[in-house]
């Protein structure tokens, strides 16, 4: 019977193989820290400006609390998207929900959670750091007028840098992001040609430029496109040694995106409104030293849910301990002001399950 | 006829009862696994139709020609996708499918035969490598390749996100699907007319020309439209090459399609129009593949009967 | 007297020049398309080794701006995505050929076909739509599942991609089996279910394997319907059906367009992993093909 034979071998092939995978497997199986002590885990969504902070949150929480702390970094659009539709137990946001938003989220509670800023990284061969921009140049830059590097505008911010003849490749995120909403809400005040064209929100419509997905897809296109000008958190432009401009405030100042000129800018803000919404870009003159791109970052939770006692544990944490220079300092996350704290402890307030 | 049965006793008659319980039991579990088949193709149309339904009672037909996508004035039209997805597809099949078919034709009619199976298998295993490979090599390989290379010989620029990565991308994507179908073909052609076609003193290419291609028309026409329905809904490796940028402005600048919008977008809607603007792209996108594919049977259909 | 020369001329000559121009033609594509194709298999290769390491089979992914780390969790991820998957698309997949093949009237047949093949040609993307809405956006009272994304929804719209290239490779097969199998089977009097069962599957079985495995090649390296159904991921390696977990095509979609040499290089290691695997069952699944076929008889 050679069919059986036939049949025998095949069988024995496939066991093979079938063992081999097996293996390999168990392998990853082993080898990976699957440290399920408890089976709760606290799953969250959004905003990339925020995660590389919450990633080193991550492990003090477990530690602290004994359960699993899951945050995955897919915007801000998609983290209040996530929440809204409850498939996650808190959304992460930098931009405040618009009233709609708030409304369809049906009782959710946006609480400041940290404060950092959005850079604009270029990729212009033998310009130095800290080129200084003023956000009309940056709006013409973005808008497609100003279209070469070595324009008369920018040469007379930088009369001492000699500008190569390279195209302008503006880059922007193609999802719906907080650094989007920023970047836009800065736009919009500083130059009247972008609030009419294009406006603010967490995605608009780009009127030039090429789309990378996410804080890592804008970074990448920059890093990858020779004169290429986009904006991303600080702590991707300085973990990828990206070029970051300096950009001149509203006191004449060209501040850059350091933890004093983040600081500075959050200083303004003197009360903070009952939805905790709170705007810290292009802050007035009085602030000297302000970076102007500044921005808080809001984590958004339902008021009522099953959760709702280990999501004020996780914020308490993040608004105390987390907020450690030893976290935050080198990703350039700024201390928030008190006010702002004490604004967010008693939001926190008003969690229950 | 009673004569000629077989005493039924007991024990017969329980396995009678049994089969036939068997029977009914396997025709039922099929058919209903069947009917899940159907009704998750038309799970699918409900769903997209359904969650597009904002967006068709706010926009109507109006915005498959409309060409804005702001979501700041919640002002959404399809125009530029639709074309950017036309022009990427069409752009890779205009590529792909003669290369494809010469490299059928080599496989089938000039290849030594020792090498004909492994290439071709080789062939056939390269339309298994999944998109979102392809789309790594295109972002780290083929376009910079292309931006430096290829497009300024061609009059465009250095930028690399573009609709020509994008067109690129997509012929390499469809070459393997388009050039094993017509393999198979070109070599289900009868030797008898291949032979007769040669003894009668034609070259081999007119032997091609004149008997392979002509019987096998229909399939070759119906594997190209395979390929095309393939570039028309793959959203991974468009996305990761083409910039992701409307208005449309040229063949190397950034662009966009339906498939990969909603890949960059669906997550993060910031609004229900929007939300139900993305899954109307998606509507267009379904209704596309499906006419596409339909053509494509209608095709072949055709062609076997003659 | 004039020399009889064997050069062609005229129009001949013309005939063997187009010939040539032709021949070199399809010679010079087909060289070029391998080539390129060539290329494509070996920078991943050749890139991604350099990323191995047993950390990378081993561990999460590394935190924010450190370096090391691994796929792990992607792999355990993608392997639990398509068994969900393939336990799925399976038992539904192979009853329906059995029903086109040995039940349905001819129209029916025509007609389920019909659906099966625009199934197959539905975008991926479009489906992950439909699973969202079924599965992620709504509460399904059942078990921990709707209402956020998770490794069963993301297996069912992998089994959704499956589910016609398995029925349609095993209605093929089962047009294989030779009819005097099923005649010699009915003139023993053995039942429709018994002969389908004891006859048919166990002839069939090679074809119905080869079928499965081009689908779970095929599912392994599907990105676009995990976006919405099964994206959100933890660091660690996760075999709870009802989590969402991570898996070998998203990790390459995301680290392919992060900045960090680092990345790229896990991206590249990462789409070797994904390849070889799909190489090598694809390539098993020809075997078993050929296999299965000279058993029942057919010729290549």
């Amino acid at each position: 019977m050679t069919e059986t034979k036939e049949m025998n071998q095949m069988k024995r092939g496939l066991a093979l193989i079938a063992s081999a995978l097996v293996a390999l497997l168990a392998v990853s199986a082993a080898g990976a820290k699957s440290s399920k002590s408890t089976d709760t885990t606290i799953t969250g969504a959004g905003s990339s400006l925020v995660a590389p902070l919450v990633s080193q949150w991550v492990q003090p929480v477990g530690h602290a609390f004994g359960y699993t702390l899951q945050y995955s970094s897919v915007g801000s659009g998609a983290g209040i998207a996530a929440i809204t539709a409850r498939t996650v137990d808190f959304g992460a946001s930098d931009a405040p929900l618009t009233p709609d938003q708030a409304a369809a989220c049906k009782g959710c509670v946006q609480i400041p959670w940290a404060l950092s800023a959005t850079t604009l990284s270029y990729n212009v061969p033998g310009t130095p750091n800290d080129l200084h921009l003023t956000g009309p140049v940056i709006a013409g830059m973005f808008l497609g007028r100003i279209t070469s590097w070595n324009d008369p505008q920018i040469q007379k911010l930088n009369p001492k840098v000699t500008l190569p003849d390279l195209k302008i490749t503006p880059v922007f995120r193609s999802d719906g992001s907080g650094d989007t909403y920023a970047f836009t809400d800065y736009l919009s005040r500083v130059s009247p040609a972008w609030k009419s064209k294009v406006g603010n929100a967490t995605a608009v419509q780009f009127p030039a430029g090429v789309g990378g997905k996410g804080n890592p897809g804008v970074a990448g296109a920059i890093a990858n496109t020779s004169g290429a000008i986009g904006y991303i958190s600080v702590a991707y432009a300085l973990s990828n040694h990206l070029r970051v401009a300096a950009i001149r405030n509203a006191g004449g100042y060209f501040a850059t995106p350091g933890l004093r000129g983040i600081a500075a800018a959050a200083a303004t803000v003197k009360a903070v409104p009952s939805n905790n919404e709170m705007h810290i870009v292009d802050p007035p003159k009085g602030a000297k030293l302000a970076y102007p791109l500044s921005t808080f970052t809001y984590v958004i939770l339902p008021q009522r849910s099953a959760h709702a006692a280990e999501l004020r544990k996780l914020v308490f944490w993040a608004l105390t301990q987390g907020q450690a220079t030893g976290y935050t300092s080198k990703l350039v996350f700024a201390q928030m002001p008190k006010v702002v704290l004490v604004a967010a402890e008693k939001a926190l307030k008003t969690l229950a399950s | 006829m009673a004569a000629a049965s077989i005493p039924t006793g007991r024990l017969e008659r329980t396995r009678r009862l049994g089969d036939r319980v068997g029977d009914g039991a396997l025709y039922g579990l099929t058919a209903l696994a069947a009917a899940v088949g159907l009704a998750i193709v038309a799970a699918i149309v409900w769903r997209v139709a359904d969650g597009a339904w904002p967006a068709i009672r706010a926009y109507h037909l109006g915005f498959l020609w409309h060409d804005e996508w702001n979501p700041v004035t919640s002002r959404f039209g399809a125009r530029d996708f639709v074309v950017g997805t036309i022009v990427t597809s069409f752009g890779a099949i205009l590529l792909s499918a003669p290369l494809s078919i010469a490299v059928a034709l080599f496989l089938s009619e000039l290849a030594p035969p020792a090498i004909r199976g492994p290439v071709g298998t080789l062939i056939e295993l390269l339309a298994a490598v999944p998109s979102v490979v392809v789309g790594l090599w295109g972002i780290y390989v083929l376009a910079p390749f292309a931006a430096h290379h290829v497009a300024p010989l061609l009059g465009g620029g250095r930028t690399e996100s573009t609709i020509f990565a994008a067109i690129l991308v997509l012929a390499i994507m469809t070459i393997p699907i388009t050039s094993s179908i017509c393999r198979e073909l070109f070599t289900g052609v009868p030797t008898e007319l291949e032979e007769g076609s040669i003894a009668l003193g034609a070259t081999r290419w007119e032997m091609v020309r004149t008997v392979v291609i002509p019987s096998v028309r229909g399939g070759v026409v119906a594997a190209i439209i395979l390929g095309l329905g393939r570039a028309l809904g793959e959203a991974i490796a468009v996305t990761q090459v083409i910039g992701n940028f409307i208005p449309l402005k040229g063949l190397f600048d950034p662009g966009d399609t339906l498939a990969s919008r909603l890949a960059n977008q669906f997550a993060g809607a910031g609004t229900n129009i929007q939300a139900a603007s993305l899954i109307y792209l998606g509507l267009i996108l379904l209704v596309v593949t499906f006419v596409t594919n339909l053509a494509a049977r209608r095709v072949v259909t055709r062609f076997t009967r003659e | 007297m004039t020399e009889l020369s064997l050069r062609a001329t005229g129009r001949a000559r013309r005939r063997l020049l187009a010939n040539r121009v032709a021949e070199g033609g399809a010679l010079l594509a087909a060289v070029a398309a391998l080539a390129v194709l060539g290329i494509l298999v070996w920078s991943v290769f050749s890139r991604g080794l350099d990323a191995f390491s047993l950390d990378f089979f081993t561990k999460g992914p590394a935190a924010f701006g450190q370096t090391g780390g691994g796929i792990a969790p992607a792999i355990a991820g993608s392997a639990l995505l398509i068994a969900i998957a393939t336990a799925m698309a399976l038992p539904i997949g192979i009853l329906t050929a059995i029903y086109v093949s040995e039940f349905a009237p001819r129209a029916i047949a025509r007609n389920v076909r019909l659906w099966l093949d625009v199934l197959s040609g539905f975008p991926s993307i479009v489906i992950g739509i439909f699973v969202f809405a079924l599965m992620v956006k709504t509460k399904i009272p059942l078990f921990d599942v709707g209402h956020h994304q998770s490794a069963l929804a993301g297996g069912f719209a992998l089994a959704v991609i499956m589910l016609p290239l398995v029925a349609r490779s095993t209605m093929e097969v089962l047009a294989l089996v030779p009819s005097h199998l099923r005649e010699a089977s009915y003139a023993l009097g053995v039942s429709k279910w018994q002969t389908v069962l004891r006859v048919i599957l166990p002839t069939a079985f090679g074809g119905i394997l080869t079928g499965t495995t081009l689908a779970v090649a095929r599912a392994a390296g599907e990105t676009a319907p995990l976006l919405f159904a099964c994206f959100l991921a933890g660091q660690t390696v996760d075999w709870n059906p009802t989590h969402s977990v991570s898996s070998i095509p998203i990790v390459i979609f995301t680290y392919s367009e992060a900045p960090d040499p680092q990345s790229h290089a896990q991206a590249w290691a990462a789409a070797f992993v994904l390849i070889a695997f799909v190489l090598v069952t694809s390539l098993t699944a020809r075997i078993l093909l050929d296999r299965s076929r000279r058993k029942l008889g057919v010729g290549r």
